[in-house]
């Protein structure tokens, strides 16, 4: 049995719609800008970040349902439905209770916990917001886009650091495998609040130096460029009548430190691996824990085109998967420049090795 | 729903909560209705409402050898509860390596206890206009991951480690797909279950609903007033049957079905119907191979609030009639939110071994359709039942059964 893709979806700071963000990968544009980020003092600092577009949701969610939508669940529930759309499923005519929801996400809705936070340090916890502690439950993701598109399968929410999307797409293979599904709805989101980029900063982990115009993989600075978005892709057994986009061969998960060596387990997919897509983010920390990594064939990161935050994989996924469904290969940039271009490949492997000690791996080839 | 699947053993047990450290403490606790309602002491807040908090000696002191780097209250909650579970299961790092074990943990809090602090200091230091140096170090532990990057190094786990954050079914959602994890092969070994932590953030968002009781609460009662806030842990060892016969090991029970469902209805309040909970019941019975008449307990969900409860109530008659044996164990505990699942794993693999049902503590005048238990009852029986519900609508249930 084999796992196919038949639709994504993306809201990234490349672009707000799969079209947009294949057309500025074969570009080469870099959506890294200045932005400003108000700190809790008040005071305004700028630094550079890809910040995703706004979502778009224009015949895809009716306002009335994407009025109630904190940032992060709206641009998780607009990259679900392009991606349904794209695969030609409707939902309403579907069975709800095959449709399942799993994403990875490892901050949650972040924004809201902090106005939730807000209303009972400014009013009292008398007052507290009850509607913002519904919507900052972290979990509270998946559910919010099973509402949207009534979803009564599987629902769950993963986290671990910088392999969430990669360890909610081995799980939902897993659960497609296990047939507790026929269709999954796969993501991965994280949003960048000024309180976050606040603490990261202040953690030394984001930069502040207007110089640097973009991910540079190929450095090892001592703080990343951070990002956001939003990416969905539609997991089903090969038996599907919809088209694939791409098949997944292989998914693997541990760590890199102490166990198994995940690549190797993903490598014994069958057949011959000829990219591998990493998730080097410019960052001392990455290089050191991709030192040990010795590939017999061309790597490359795109973090350069999205920038650094911890469901970043669920943005490199939907680049695998436009690159072996259009048969065409992305430059990947540094510093906001375009590298010599890809060529096209056939099969893909991702390699993302976590600060942390986490790794996760798989493979995806052309359908 | 899953297809039948083959049992997972379950050689190793341990939790920590309101009702002190330990499975034996739990035991004492369940047998003779000492209730976990309480003060909230870890800070202080002018909510007046009880909370299940763990009240026993400091944390660290469970853990003296682990050597730990600072940490928050629910990774220290999550490390005692996997420390005891190795102890009984008899393993130690080089066995856990060789078995690729990983971890599977249910989290919604996490370190938010010492996060939330750092923005809270940050908060009144802007006001007061504070320009000093701050420390910013507690951000660190902030995230569930850093439990389980503790749990990897200190026991040697070099298989998947990943949480769950399904709200207050996170838990049994980590233990039903740790026993998938090992099903595959992937690993023979899988540390799996949950932990909480009482922080602001919870304590204050559960009194915004307007769901938290002033006295505790009172499952099923007909005069029920909410629900009660906790925090603990319950780990428990999974292994696959062959690598716990060809070590030897104990095996207490199996664990034999889970299923799962969204209601996809609306963001707290259940399906008015039940019909998500119906799902994930019969989703476990269908992969233990089992009926309806072959559960013997279960141990509800029961948070006491006015609608989980009904409709929690109205899904157990309509899958299980009334003669089967309910009880909700919150008011030892308080609600555990996200480690519920793995607390109640635990309770449930210890009715399953000594043939003891728990009492639905707290409840005077209960509501009919269900036979509740209200005082321990002693009744051998093969199969046991445990339901998880969160927030968004999400459903689990585990069955656990005799291992003999």
């Amino acid at each position: 049995m084999g796992i196919v893709v038949t639709g994504i979806g993306v809201v990234s700071s490349l672009g707000a719609n799969t079209e947009a963000f294949r057309r500025a990968l074969l570009a080469g544009d870099c959506p890294c800008r200045p932005h400003p980020f108000r700190r809790i003092d008040g005071s305004v600092v700028t630094a550079p970040a890809y910040i995703a577009q706004p979502a778009d949701a224009a015949g895809l969610i009716e306002p009335k349902k994407l009025r109630r939508m904190f940032r992060l669940a709206r641009m998780s529930a607009v990259a679900a439905r392009q991606a349904l759309q794209q695969a030609g499923l409707d939902p309403a005519g579907m069975d709800p209770a095959r449709l399942g929801v799993v994403f990875g996400t490892s901050m949650g809705a972040l924004e809201v916990t902090q106005k939730f936070v807000d209303s009972w340090l400014e009013q009292g916890a008398q007052h507290a917001s009850p509607l913002q502690f519904m919507n900052s439950v972290h979990g509270i993701l998946a559910s919010q886009v099973a509402l949207d598109v009534n979803a009564t399968g599987v629902n769950l929410t993963t986290a671990q650091r910088d392999i969430c999307f990669e360890a909610a797409l081995d799980t939902a293979c897993s659960l497609l495998e296990q047939r507790r599904a026929d269709v999954i709805l796969v993501g991965g989101a994280d949003e960048l609040t000024d309180l976050l980029h606040e603490f990261g900063s202040r953690l030394h982990q984001f930069t502040l130096d207007l110089a640097q115009r973009g991910i540079d993989p190929g450095t090892s600075r001592s703080a990343v460029i951070p990002g956001d978005g939003a990416a969905v892709a539609i997991l089903e057994r090969d038996d599907s009548p919809r088209a694939p986009m791409a098949r997944v061969e292989r998914t693997a998960i541990g760590r890199h430190d102490v166990g198994d060596d995940v690549v190797s387990l993903a490598m014994n997919a069958a057949s011959a691996i000829d990219l591998i897509t990493t998730a080097l983010d410019g960052s001392r920390r990455a290089a050191n824990v991709y030192k040990r990594a010795r590939y017999a064939v061309p790597s490359v990161s795109h973090l350069g085109s999205f920038g650094q935050y911890p469901c970043a994989g669920a943005q490199q996924f939907v680049a695998n998967v436009l690159m072996l469904n259009h048969r065409e290969g992305y430059a990947p940039l540094a510093n906001g420049s375009p590298g010599p271009a890809q060529m096209a490949p056939k099969c893909i492997l991702h390699d993302a090795r976590s600060v942390s000690g986490n790794h996760a791996a798989y493979v995806l080839s052309r359908a | 729903m899953a297809a039948q699947a083959p049992p997972v053993a379950i050689t190793g047990l341990g939790v920590i909560g309101a009702t002190g450290r330990g499975v034996s403490t739990m035991d004492a606790a369940l047998q003779q209705g000492r209730e976990g309602v309480g003060p909230l002491t870890l800070w202080q807040s002018p909510l007046d409402f009880p909370v299940g908090q763990y009240r026993g000696p400091r944390l660290e002191d469970h853990l003296p050898a682990l050597n730990l780097p600072p940490t928050s209250r629910s990774d220290m909650l999550a490390l005692v509860a996997a420390q005891e579970a190795l102890q009984q299961a008899g393993l130690a790092p080089p066995a856990l390596s060789m078995a690729r074990a990983g971890a599977y943990l249910g989290q919604s809090v996490c370190g938010t206890l010492t996060s939330e602090a750092v923005y809270i200091g940050a908060k009144e230091s802007a006001a007061a206009g504070d320009t000093g140096k701050r420390s910013y170090a507690g951000l660190l532990v902030h995230e569930g991951a850093n439990t389980l990057d503790l749990m990897a190094r200190i026991f040697g786990l070099p298989g998947p480690t990943l949480n769950f954050l399904t709200a207050c079914s996170s838990a049994a959602n980590a233990i039903g797909l740790a026993a998938e994890v090992i099903r595959s092969g992937r690993s023979e070994v899988m540390l799996a279950g949950g932990a909480d932590s009482l922080s602001n953030i919870v304590f204050n968002g559960f009194c915004s609903l307007k769901v938290v009781s002033p006295d505790g609460p009172r499952p099923f009662d007909r005069q029920r007033q909410g629900m009660m806030v906790g925090e603990g842990a319950g780990v428990l060892v999974l292994e696959s049957t062959a690598h716990a016969k060809a070590r030897g090991a104990k095996v207490l029970a199996l664990l034999t079905g889970y299923g799962h469902s969204c209601d996809a209805h609306h963001l707290t309040a259940p399906h008015p119907q039940g019909r998500g909970a119906m799902e994930a019941m019969a989703g476990a019975l269908q992969q233990a191979g089992l009926t309806a008449t072959d559960i013997g307990y279960i141990n509800a969900h029961g948070t006491a609030t006015r609608d989980n409860d009904d409709v929690e109530a109205r899904a157990i008659a309509q899958v299980f009639g009334d003669r089967t044996p309910v009880s909700s164990t919150k008011r030892f505990f308080g609600h555990t939110l996200a480690a519920a699942g793995g607390v109640e794993a635990v309770v449930s693999v210890r009715a399953l071994q000594l043939g003891q049902l728990p009492q639905n503590l707290g409840t005077r005048d209960p509501e009919p359709g269900l036979d509740l238990v209200l005082q321990p009852r002693s009744a051998p029986v093969n199969h046991v039942l445990s339901n998880s519900f969160g927030f968004g609508g999400n459903n689990a249930a585990l069955i656990f059964s005799r291992s003999e």
